[in-house]
């Protein structure tokens, strides 16, 4: 499965870049997360649960190395899931562009995925790894927004509605 | 064999309908034991990995659970399984055996290959264990791919092999160079087969049971080769044959995937079962199925073709790639089925065939109705269209100018067939059968109105009409044992299984002919080893030709048992006797005679005593083995419409001409050729397992794996030859596989032929709608170029376009 795409942040590319590096902000934001834990400067561990077709609550056991950290322009993440239902393996390349005020991210991941969640739940891998990637980002998008009012409550009054959402 | 008032040939209800309709037939899952516990299989997910390390403590621990084995658990019943099927001994063949393990030890090879077995008091529980398993698998690229496979620096499915080419052969006959260099027209093409599965209604299921007071383990198995079972059983696990009884009951369809022997899971409870003293029992989910049952049909063929300017085959060279998957246990039944099952009804002089088997780390091929045989007929019936295509000559005229004469019988085509004889077709009459289809399909009036008229209102419609050889009836041999028992009723005991062929009532008929009785009368037991415990099994449609026959000699040693019985108690010469009705009487005195009940209840007396050199009963028993298979052969002719807007592709009529030489039951004949034209249909254009490049089956549910449904298929249209095979007493011919062999080669004529306009060259199977429609898209933008490039031949996605 490979996911790829682009998302617009309302906020400089150290303030993403800190969200992103962020367990407590991930492990919220991330779809089905029960828990994600920094185990190490580059490393998390945690568990999630997802739903794929005919699969309704799979548990995956989750590792996440990161890798080629230049902050704050990009990163590489490994990725290893694990569960009773299949698993998940592969890299996501993450790169924060300056877009004037906002930040872009671009993002391409390349998952191999097995198990009952291939064999049975393909169809819908596609569209599922998708929307949870674009419900993860809105989450930390929101967060975003959060922060920078908590910090600076005027300034994201002038700036209105036109916070965060995706652009691709 | 057959007559008038015969009761070979007769239509006749089948004997099994009642107990099968009614739900009073046995299968495996309706064996239920006291003290029964159930079994769970943790499987691969990973396509090709090093297994580390497997942990069953956790397992072990939950309640419920009584035992969770890995490799090393079994001891010395841990070994590969046996090499089922020796090599065709073909000169200069080169065979690497690799066959499967029970539980998988250092390397996983497929997904779906056993790696642990959990034993408890229900299959949930078992179920909800496989969680607990901790399986440590470092994943190692795929080999999925067949060419890729072989080229130097792929990744090893079987490390000690150095390549993952499992096997190399090459058959040739005449001079192909010279066929070639003689040639007025050459047609070189590529050809894909793809993977289906056989999915048989009923699953695989095992229940294995070890008596101890009587020491015997009884194995109720869905196996359609119970007596090898048996056997293999009793050698792997130090018993006698006598101590292990293998019963193959009503099965739900085999199609052959349940002859492969062994699956890990009939070793595995077996030994089990003997392990633990209590019954066990496992039945494969239908997710199982997909991964865990065997598979079949990926091969890739480069093939040419050599013909003269009137369409005269000179010659055929054909190289092709078979996919074994991750172990080659079937030997190579399948690619030298397919190699000698493309040289069809036709004469062919010259021809040159050489096949790799490649290893894949995908789940196991062995033998799928039709063995590799539809492969061979779509290449060959695909390369005759197209040459047909190119000289301007009509796709039946061109069959019509190559078949094999009557007079050319028996015919010996000068390579080896899969049961290690030379191929040589013991009769055929193939004219009359295409002469026949063409007509039943109004094949002439289609072509010169129909279709244009259709295509004037916007309807795209196409005919096709193909033709195949089925060999069948191979050896070695099958055994019957016929009993007239004291209330009149005659037994059949024979040691083939049964998985819907009707058995129950082909055998009673044959039997019944001899015996002059009503077949409703004779009971018939197969595939249970203590009934009957010699025989190799049911495959090849070979049931009704070789079992048959078995059973005709029985019932025929029988006949003479009663009549020189009743010669002695009616004092008159057997000459003057008839046996009819089921009695013996006097032929000038109809009230003078005994019942066969009576007889053989006289045949088994308490006291006196039975003469010297005689045997008490009537009962006889008695094999047959021919000496190589007999060759039915068929035509096929079907009609469809396409839709070229959504590639969809609708059959409207399907005709069948098919030639199994005598006929025992034509209902039956009827039941597998419908049964196998859906089948055929299915692998032509709905079934295809689809595997990423990491060697993952990306649709193993019925949601996502098409099978055709009633509205797919239509009332196959039915006629029978007649042309006796010469090698059994019978005159029979197989007809289990007929069915499917031809039709993805007819939808594909058809499918060209609806599109005539578009120059659409169908060279693989499975199609879709949606392979169909990128098919059809490419063949556009191929006509536009031609017609851009002024007529050059374009052919996108051809590897090698006419050559003359």
């Amino acid at each position: 499965v490979i996911v790829q795409g682009t998302y617009s942040f309302n906020g400089t590319r150290q303030a993403v870049w800190d969200l992103l590096l962020d367990a407590d902000v991930i492990g919220h934001a991330m779809p089905g997360a029960k828990r994600l834990d920094r185990v190490a400067p580059d490393r998390y561990e945690g568990l999630m649960h997802v739903g794929i077709g005919p699969i309704t609550a799979a548990e995956f056991t989750l590792v996440i190395a990161l890798r080629d950290l230049d902050a704050p322009r990009s990163y590489v993440m490994e990725v290893d899931g694990r569960g009773r239902f299949g698993f998940t393996r592969g890299t996501a390349e993450v790169t924060l562009h300056h877009d004037g005020p906002a930040t872009t991210m671009s993002y391409r991941a390349d998952l191999m995925v097995g198990g009952k969640i291939a064999s049975v739940g393909q169809r819908l891998l596609d569209t599922v790894s998708r929307m949870l990637t674009r419900r993860g980002l809105d989450a930390v998008a929101s967060e975003l927004t959060r922060r920078l009012e908590a910090l600076q409550p005027s300034e994201q009054e002038r700036s209105g509605d036109d916070a965060g959402g995706p652009a691709a | 064999m057959t007559g008038p008032g015969g009761v070979i040939g007769r239509r006749q209800v089948r004997n099994e309908d009642a107990r099968l309709l009614t739900g009073r037939a046995l299968f495996v899952d309706d064996v239920r034991l006291p003290g029964m516990l159930h079994v769970a299989f943790l499987r691969s997910e990973h396509a090709h990995g090093r297994l580390r390390m497997v942990d069953g403590s956790a397992a072990r621990r939950r309640p419920g659970v009584v035992a969770v084995y890995t490799a090393p658990d079994l001891g010395d019943a841990w070994r590969p399984g046996p090499l089922l099927v020796a090599p065709v001994p073909v000169p200069g063949a080169v065979f690497h055996e690799a066959t499967q393990v029970p539980l998988a030890r250092d390397k996983v090879r497929h997904c779906g290959e056993p790696i642990a077995m959990v034993v408890a008091d229900s299959r949930y529980l078992a179920e909800d264990a496989l969680g607990d398993i901790v399986a440590d698998i470092e994943p190692l690229e795929a080999v999925v791919e067949l060419e890729a496979a072989l080229r130097a620096g792929a990744p090893l499915v079987h490390d000690h092999l150095g390549s993952n080419l499992a096997a190399h052969v090459v058959q040739r006959k005449g001079d192909w160079a010279r066929a070639r260099a003689d040639a007025d027209h050459l047609v070189a093409r590529r050809f894909h087969y793809d993977r289906g599965a056989a999915a048989a209604l009923e699953n695989r299921g095992i229940v294995a049971h070890w008596d101890a007071r009587a020491e015997e383990l009884t194995v109720w198995d869905t196996t359609q080769a119970p007596i090898p079972i048996r056997n293999g059983l009793a050698q792997m696990l130090g018993l006698s044959q006598s101590q292990v009884r293998v019963v193959a009951p009503f099965i739900g369809g085999g199609f052959g995937p349940k002859i492969m022997m062994f699956y890990p899971e009939e070793v595995c409870l077996a030994w089990a079962a003997l392990h633990l003293g209590r019954p066990l029992k496992w039945i494969e989910d239908r997710q199982e199925n997909f991964t865990a049952t065997t598979q079949e049909r990926a091969q890739i063929h480069d093939a040419e073709l050599a013909v003269t300017r009137d369409g005269r085959i000179l010659g055929v060279r054909d190289r092709f790639l078979h996919d074994c998957g991750a172990y080659d246990t079937y030997g190579l039944t399948i690619p030298i089925n397919t190699q000698c099952t493309l040289l069809g009804l036709y004469d062919v002089p010259s021809y040159e065939s050489e096949f790799s088997v490649v290893f894949t780390n995908r789940t196991l091929v062995t033998p799928v109705r039709g063995a590799g045989r539809q492969h061979g007929v779509f290449v060959m019936e695909r390369l005759l269209d197209i040459a047909a295509r190119g000289l301007g000559l009509d796709p039946v005229e061109i069959r019509r100018r190559n078949y094999l004469r009557p007079d050319q019988f028996p015919h010996d085509h000068g390579i080896l067939f899969q049961d290690s004889a030379p191929l040589v077709y013991d009769s055929g009459d193939y004219l009359p059968a295409l002469e026949q289809a063409a007509a039943m399909i109004g094949y002439d009036r289609f072509k010169r109105e129909e279709q244009a008229r259709a295509r004037a209102g916007g309807r795209h419609l196409g005919v096709g009409i193909v033709s195949y050889v089925e060999g069948t009836g191979i050896g070695p041999y099958e055994g019957a044992r016929v009993t007239v028992e004291p209330g009149g009723t005659v037994h059949v005991a024979t040691g083939v299984g049964t998985q819907g062929q009707g058995h129950y009532t082909s055998f009673a008929q044959i039997v019944a002919q001899s015996l002059g009785v009503d077949p409703a009368v004779v009971e018939v037991t197969t595939g249970d080893t203590r009934v009957f415990g010699w025989g190799t099994g049911t495959f090849a449609s070979r049931g009704a030709v070789v079992a048959g026959s078995a059973c005709h000699e029985a019932a025929r040693r029988v006949r003479s048992k009663v009549l020189a019985l009743a010669s002695e108690l009616l004092a008159v010469p057997v000459s003057a006797l008839a046996l009819e009705q089921g009695r013996v009487f006097v032929r000038a005195e109809p009230a003078r005679g005994l019942s066969l009940g009576d007889l053989a209840g006289r045949a088994n007396p308490l006291r006196g005593a039975v003469k010297p050199g005689t045997e008490p009963g009537l009962e006889a028993t008695a094999y047959f083995g021919p000496d190589r298979g007999s060759t039915a052969s068929g035509v096929h002719a079907i009609l469809v419409e396409v839709d070229p807007e959504t590639a969809m592709v609708k059959v409207l009529r399907y005709v069948v001409v098919h030639d199994c030489g005598t006929v025992i039951n034509p209902a039956i004949v009827e039941g597998q050729i419908q049964g196998g034209v859906a089948q055929g249909i299915g692998n032509a254009f709905f079934e295809q397992l689809k595997y990423d490049e990491h060697g993952q089956l990306l649709n193993a549910s019925f949601m996502d794996y098409l099978l055709p449904t009633s509205l797919d298929v239509p009332a196959v249209e039915i006629a029978h030859g007649h042309t006796a095979s010469p090698l059994n007493p019978l005159g029979a011919k197989g007809v289990g596989e007929a069915g499917c062999i031809p039709t993805g080669a007819a939808f594909a004529q058809a499918i060209d032929d609806a599109l005539g306009p578009l120059g659409l060259e169908i060279r693989e199977i499975p199609l879709s709608p949606s392979r169909l429609f990128e098919l059809i898209e490419a063949a556009r933008l191929g006509a536009t170029a031609r017609a851009s490039r002024d007529g050059a031949a374009v052919r996108p996605a051809a590897p090698a376009g006419e050559t003359a």
